[in-house]
């Protein structure tokens, strides 16, 4: 199976002002890449720009499988995503809202699959109940489920503790765990306990 | 399908069905096509069920149009127009009632998602393009709906005899189209503008008037009988134009 890379090339991101980051490059394709800095660093910004859902200013992302750079859905789907900024239908259960975002993708997923994955996280008491109902963990744990939703070869985790519990903490760690041995995960995080043995960190801020 | 979306094992559960990215292959055109097809299809049910369950929003726009109707009803028909003006008069207080009534409820398809947050996911898993046609798609639904209900109420109340109501058919299908496409673009364009109302309003009313006009032309004279070529002709146009228009620049309004 054709390893997938990840490489960011002399990224700037400005806004008003001067910029967050500048000419930031990075290359990886298993592991974990903590990214790290203060408040305002252009963490999240960063992550966005790497899913693609962000322009950087100046600067290119590609995504790689072997050879082939990664382009459209195949892109899209290849990256999965977790940030503070992703909401969720609040009138549809968490298992209507999987359901949509998979058949919006072109990769309609069986309900028991979907189910199995709420269930993994701690959300199957929770399936009838509108996602406008849920506490702020258990839409922090229905994050989780979407960012894995396309089993992507990237995944690119933007504060994935925030409001979990003891138990929601260690769900996310177990995944990130595996995940890391086989794929990519990018994690960014104010909290240094959510990185364990980085393999790359990439320091905003400084 | 894999049993489960989480790592079990040390690497990567592999897909029975490996996506694209994992085999590097294309799929041919006619599935492709079909795949966009259900994907838009799925947008357009996601906005229709999430309107459904809300009910107010769907609610305000036919309550709007049956006030619009009720109003223009008392103050200048049946027997306040004189005959010769009435097709021209019913014709044009026709459009703008369907006009407004759209601009109540067709920006809400994007705007709605900035709102909630929910733009990110959708942008996650569609291009713009998709969720430009399943949107339109459900807008269009929406305004055939509020015409459905509005036209006959308005033909009724004023009594205006339409000899030809296939006539009047084509054109409330064919300028709806062109309504919705340019409505749902332009609902893109300003989702993320902090005066979104106004914006749209004001940027639809050049872009739409030559649509209008038109409309009202075709209409006049799909009330004297005869089905109006002409002017159907230049709605095609504008609904082709349109379409080109939005599925090209569909990317540069919806995405960052």
């Amino acid at each position: 199976m054709l390893a997938t890379t990840l490489e960011a090339r002399d990224l700037t991101k400005a806004f008003a002002g001067p910029p967050l980051f500048s000419r930031l490059s990075f290359r990886a394709e298993k592991g974990l890449v903590a990214v790290k800095g203060r408040n305002g660093s252009g963490k999240t910004t960063l992550l966005k720009i790497l899913a693609g859902l962000a322009h950087p200013s100046s600067g290119s992302v590609s995504v790689r499988r072997g050879e082939k750079e990664l382009v459209g859905d195949d892109r899209r789907l290849a990256v999965g995503w977790s940030g503070p900024d992703l909401a969720f239908y609040e009138d549809f259960s968490a298992l209507e809202n999987l359901r949509f975002f998979s058949r919006a993708a072109g990769r309609p997923a069986a309900d028991p699959d979907l189910l199995r994955s709420l269930e993994e996280v701690g959300l199957a008491g929770a399936l009838d109940r509108r996602v406008g109902a849920f506490s702020t963990g258990m839409k922090q744990r229905l994050k989780i489920v979407f960012s894995f939703l396309f089993d992507p070869p990237v995944l690119l985790l933007d504060e994935p503790m925030i409001g979990l519990d003891a138990e929601g903490r260690s769900i996310v760690e177990r995944l990130v765990a595996a995940r890391r041995r086989g794929g990519l995960v990018v994690l960014a995080s104010n909290d240094p306990r959510d990185f364990a043995n980085p393999d790359q960190v990439v320091e905003l801020g400084k | 399908m894999t049993a489960s979306k989480f790592p079990q094992s040390p690497s990567p559960p592999v897909p029975q069905s490996l996506p694209d990215w994992e085999t590097g292959r294309r799929g041919d055109g006619g599935s492709r096509t079909t795949n966009s097809l259900s994907r838009a299809w799925a947008i357009c049910a996601k906005d229709a069920a999430q309107e459904l369950r809300r009910r107010i929003a769907i609610a305000s726009i036919f309550f709007f149009a049956a006030t619009s109707v009720t109003l223009v009803s008392f103050a200048v028909g049946p027997f306040g127009l004189p005959l010769e003006a009435r097709d021209r008069v019913c014709s044009a207080l026709l459009w703008i009632i369907l006009f407004f009534c759209a601009a109540t409820g067709l920006p809400r398809a994007f705007v709605r998602e900035e709102e909630t947050g929910t733009a990110f996911a959708l942008r996650k898993v569609a291009p713009a393009s998709l969720t430009l046609a399943g949107k339109t798609l459900f807008n269009y639904i929406l305004f055939l709906a509020i015409a459905a209900v509005t036209v006959p109420a308005f033909a009724i109340l004023l009594e205006w005899r339409l000899p030809s109501a296939g006539a009047l058919a084509a054109v409330l299908v064919l300028a709806g189209y062109g309504l919705s496409v340019v409505s749902t673009f332009l609902a893109a364009l300003v989702a993320r503008a902090s005066q979104k109302n106004v914006l749209f309003v004001v940027i639809s009313f050049p872009l739409l008037l030559p649509l209008l006009l038109s409309a009202i032309a075709a209409t006049v004279e799909a009330a004297a009988g005869p089905v109006p070529a002409t002017p159907l002709r230049v709605i095609v146009a504008y609904d082709g134009a349109a379409t080109c228009a939005a599925y090209l620049l569909a990317s540069a309004a919806w995405e960052d």
